[in-house]
């Protein structure tokens, strides 16, 4: 710190000037100002804009957005006050989605790779030639391997053409994140038990819950706008909150208690719970009796999990876990075990789900007020189209495949077993890769398979708005317009309403850019499969598509979204005298779930120990802060400005037996020798066994000009293990070193 | 009757998204690296090493007796008699005195116009009838802002509901018109008023930076006076450069 030699210190020296100003005023000079201008003030006055429609696409909640508009220019972007997943608020991000549009290292034009792959050599060419070339490289792929030669990995809300075109083509491998390495366990655990598959826009009763226990969900970093506000609601009445994880968040600083359980234990917790819940009959017994199939089995299950037996593995003190089942009981059925967004943890994820389905159950949350309510949805038809050809192979990633991963949802895949079976080449030669958006480096937690993978490819095109480590492979780079510059299919939701939303262009593209629609069109006629894309535009289609609702696209751009309002005997029937449905195979809640029965893996209810850290190891966890998401929010000069690069979170004992102090910068090592280097914040905050990075950083692509070299990277210090079952990524298992630099 | 607009923080419901610090820059397009508003994360623990995270959503507390407004040279900074502190950009002169006379460390220089920045409760949107920019974002709801002179306003409800301190010490006692719930808890440290004893004497100092107006000092006070503004300056640049991100 420089030091001015006139002076101690800011406040004396200002004591100083003030003391020459009172002997001056001794003087008979008056005491305050005299120079003042007495014209009359002039007060600003806010700049005229018009407002255009849309819903948000920087993280997957996707709020109501308004966008104001001044010269042809987006300005500013409001929350839609109408929109349910957000009712008028947008978090930093959202605010700062106008530089995901102006931010000057977008992709302009589309371009040819011209040196080596991932080299980084490119020339410019024009969309014709840009998309002879990719019909051209598809039929090459279709005819040497078949249409199941070529993969599509999506991540953005403008995936979705490129889904239809791959099924067009033919192929089966076409897959997106969001169940292989984020929310995939959950969403299954609750199909087993319910039915139901609650992951996305969770229909929790926030504002009426009376108790949650949340494990590591981390509701207000991990920020969704419409589920944060609930919940701060919710909290504001009175609801209890009980926070399980090694990290002190700011949702545990929001909470009533925080029980900073031993990393990747939560199936033991919870297998505890269950078990004080039946032995002291805690549970709803008329909704169990009325609903409910295989509690005696249950309660023989989970015999053996006493809290005393829990205490040793969560460090979680059994008197806490009994307290806790009572007081929850007490509250039921307006409590949840609310899950971790993203479950996919440890090698029996699928097990952690499970529980907390059937724990929920116990409580008889379902369909009650301040439990978890039925949507409403807004079904709008798709339009008419051929249909697709058949695949003649299963899925190369295995998700339900029978004697692979049966339970994984094909729909989605598991991206990270696509990227296994590209670098392979098993089970069968995939050499065509089609990416819109996404970043295979920063989700999949395993560089060199993701590498070797790209590298093996014949023909690589991809899509995406600003450039990234996987782009840079590509053979074809496609810029996309940002989502403020187009229009884009529409957007229907479940909520308490349900509802329809649209998303209309704010301004023109700025760059020589052009919508997923009008590219995946230019290739599907290029290469014989325009039928499937007979829409002259994404308007076309959204027009389509609402005629047959008997809507207009002049009608959802008055308000941006158009909805059925809430209806409390459809969202809780069994607080209205109606019943409720789970679409289960039995039709019951299956607290003993049947399609496991069925697959021979009632194994996954019990608990299977987890990793635990060798002497000077530490469990590594990485996770969300309130104003970045994914890996694609680190170049955004806006919120750069707020976190320009991750630190490590350490606890004070652990620091000072490596003599780390706050701020040092500190070299974290992997058992795999993987490496990151960054920062050291020496916190409470955090169990002693446990260090902690916030998602996303330590980008090594130099075309990202703000978030370049900045930080380091989790998704190179993550564990890239498999849950056994689902074939779901197993990221918490990482065990790391770290030594001050 | 006339308006007192007043902004109220409830520290319980803030989640330091930053929602409201991204929105305020787009709706005034303040240069990067300097914000009108902040939230300040005090991270602070039990004796026996619990930890406490408190949030506190800040900006200019628009001051009943702004110093600012006092040690304005040029009569730019002024107040409106509902209570908002605002810079009149033309009578500005970017001379800085005002920003050392902040308790809030609220006022910077814009270097794109030149003239001080500063929250101005969004005025230009109040006047349309519009919620400041920040309020209207604010995912927690924890920020609420409006006329506590009109008895049926939500901001006098939740005055009358809630507890509420302002952000005023022995030193630093002046009213503002923010306010602040905590829940009970004792406001730390980390966001109470630095004191700067009695405000820079803006008359004399005024009539250096300010040709506009005179009141006849002698030379000598006057070249006194211009070598301690100048002083003041410097202090306040080298301070500037020490402390980026302070509010973080």
């Amino acid at each position: 710190m420089k030091k001015m030699p006139f002076e101690p210190g800011r406040r004396a020296f200002l004591g100083g000037a003030a003391g020459v100003a009172t002997t001056l005023g001794i003087a008979g000079m008056p005491s305050r100002a005299l120079a003042r201008i007495d014209a009359p003030h002039a007060a600003e006055k806010l700049k005229p804009t018009t407002e255009v429609f849309g819903f948000c696409d920087m993280c997957y909640w996707r709020c109501g957005v308004k966008v104001r508009v001044r010269d042809g220019r987006a300005v500013k972007i409001d929350g839609n006050p109408e929109h349910p997943n957000n009712y008028g608020v947008v978090c930093a991000k959202g605010n700062a989605g106008l530089m995901a549009a102006y931010d000057p290292d977008r992709l302009k034009f589309p371009m040819l790779r011209v040196g080596a792959r991932g080299e980084g050599k490119w020339a410019r060419i024009t969309w014709d030639e840009a998309l002879d070339r990719i019909a051209d490289g598809l039929n090459k792929i279709k005819k040497k391997y078949g249409p199941e030669g070529l993969a599509m990995i999506g991540h953005g809300t403008w995936e979705k053409p490129y889904h239809r075109l791959a099924h067009a083509f033919g192929t089966p491998n076409t897959t997106s994140p969001v169940f292989g390495l984020c929310c995939g366990p959950r969403g299954v655990g609750n199909m087993l038990v319910v039915g139901r598959n609650l992951t996305g826009n969770e229909t929790v009763d926030l504002e009426n819950t009376r108790y949650l226990l949340m494990l590591g969900r981390n509701i207000v970093e991990s920020l969704h706008n419409g589920e944060a506000k609930a919940w701060v609601e919710g909290v504001s009445r009175g609801a209890k909150v009980v926070y399980a994880d090694p990290r002190f968040t700011i949702t545990a600083s929001k909470s009533h208690e925080w029980l900073p359980i031993r990393p990747l234990t939560d199936h033991a917790f919870l297998l505890a719970l269950i078990h004080v819940v039946i032995e002291e009959e805690l549970y709803d017994k008329t909704f169990i009796a009325e609903y409910a199939t295989g509690l005696a089995e249950l309660r023989r299950q989970v015999a053996r999990y006493t809290p005393e037996w829990a205490e040793e593995e969560t460090e979680i003190p059994a008197d806490t876990v009994r307290r806790i089942a009572r007081e929850m009981a007490a509250q039921a059925p307006a409590v949840l075990v609310y899950s971790p967004r993203r479950l996919t943890r440890s090698t029996n994820d699928l097990g952690t789900a499970t529980a907390i389905s059937i724990l929920n159950s116990l409580f008889g949350v379902w369909d009650r007020t301040g439990g978890v309510f039925t949507p409403q949805g807004f079904a709008v038809p798709e339009p008419d189209l051929p249909a697709y050809p058949h695949a003649h192979v299963e899925r190369a990633d295995g998700a339900g495949v029978a004697g692979r991963w049966p339970l994984a949802n094909a729909a989605y895949g598991l991206t990270n077993e696509m990227w296994k079976a590209i670098a392979a080449q098993t089970p069968y030669p995939i050499k065509g890769l089609i990416t819109a958006g996404g970043n295979g480096f920063a989700n999949s937690t395993d560089y060199e398979t993701v590498r070797r993978a790209l590298e093996t490819l014949d023909f690589y095109v991809a899509a995406d708005i600003t450039p990234n480590e996987m782009n840079a492979y590509a053979d074809i780079l496609l810029p996309e317009a940002s989502y403020l510059e187009r229009y884009d299919d529409l957007q229907t939701g479940g909520a308490r309403e349900g509802y329809v939303a649209i998303r209309m262009p704010a301004m023109a593209p700025l760059h020589d850019t052009r919508d997923a629609w009008s590219i995946c069109k230019g290739i599907a006629e290029r290469i014989g499969l325009g039928a499937y894309f007979p829409h002259d535009s994404v308007a076309d289609l959204i027009d389509e598509r609402l005629k047959k609702v008997g809507l207009s696209r002049a009608e959802l751009e008055e308000k941006g979204v158009v909805k059925i309002p809430a209806d409390p005997a459809k969202n809780f029937p069994r607080e209205h005298g109606g019943r409720s449905v789970f679409p289960t195979p039995s039709g019951k809640v299956e607290l003993m779930p049947s399609m496991l029965g069925d697959l021979g893996q009632l194994d996954a209810l019990d608990y299977e120990p987890q990793l635990r850290p060798e002497e000077g190891e530490f469990h590594f966890t990485f996770g969300r802060i309130g104003f970045h998401t994914h890996a694609r929010t680190q170049n955004n000069p806006w919120l750069a400005d707020l976190m320009a690069e991750n630190v490590l979170w350490i606890h004070p004992d652990a620091a000072a037996e490596r003599g780390i102090a706050n701020g040092d910068r500190v070299r974290v090592t992997d058992r795999k020798g993987r490496t990151g280097e960054l920062a050291a914040k020496v916190t409470q905050r955090i169990r002693h066994d446990t260090v902690f990075m916030v998602h996303g950083f330590g980008h090594f692509d130099p075309r990202m000009t703000t978030a370049y070299g900045r930080g380091a990277a989790d998704s190179n210090l993550a564990s890239a293990d498999t849950d056994r079952r689902l074939g779901t990524i197993s990221m918490g298992r990482g065990l790391v070193r770290v030594e001050k630099v | 009757m006339t308006k007192r607009y007043v902004m109220l923080a409830d520290i319980t419901r803030c989640i330091n998204c930053k929602a409201c610090v991204v929105a305020c820059r787009a709706e005034w397009e303040t240069p990067l690296g300097h914000s009108r508003d902040w939230v300040k994360e005090v991270e602070l623990s039990t004796t026996d090493g619990f930890p406490i995270v408190q949030l506190f959503p800040g900006r200019c507390q628009h001051c009943d007796d702004a110093p600012c407004v006092e040690a304005c040279p040029s009569g730019a900074a002024w107040k409106r008699e509902d209570g908002i502190v605002l810079v009149d950009d033309a009578l500005c002169s970017g001379c800085e005195l005002c920003v050392p006379a902040c308790p809030y460390e609220a006022r910077w220089l814009n270097p794109e116009t030149n003239t001080i920045s500063k929250c101005t409760f969004c005025q230009p949107r109040v006047d349309e009838g519009l919620q400041p920019a920040c309020v209207q974002t604010c995912v927690g709801g924890a920020l609420k802002f409006g006329d506590a002179n009109d008895p049926d306003s939500e901001v006098s409800r939740l005055l009358r509901e809630k507890e509420w301190v302002q952000l005023t010490t022995a030193e630093v006692p002046g009213g503002t018109s923010h306010y602040y719930h905590t829940g009970g808890a004792p406001l730390p440290n980390e966001v109470l008023p630095r004191p700067v004893g009695e405000h820079i004497q803006a008359a004399l100092l005024g009539n250096v930076v300010n040709p506009v107006a005179s009141v006849g000092i002698g030379g000598m006070v006057a070249a006194f006076l211009g070598a301690g503004v100048k002083k003041i300056i410097d202090r306040r640049n080298a301070l500037a450069g020490e402390k980026e991100n302070k509010h973080e």
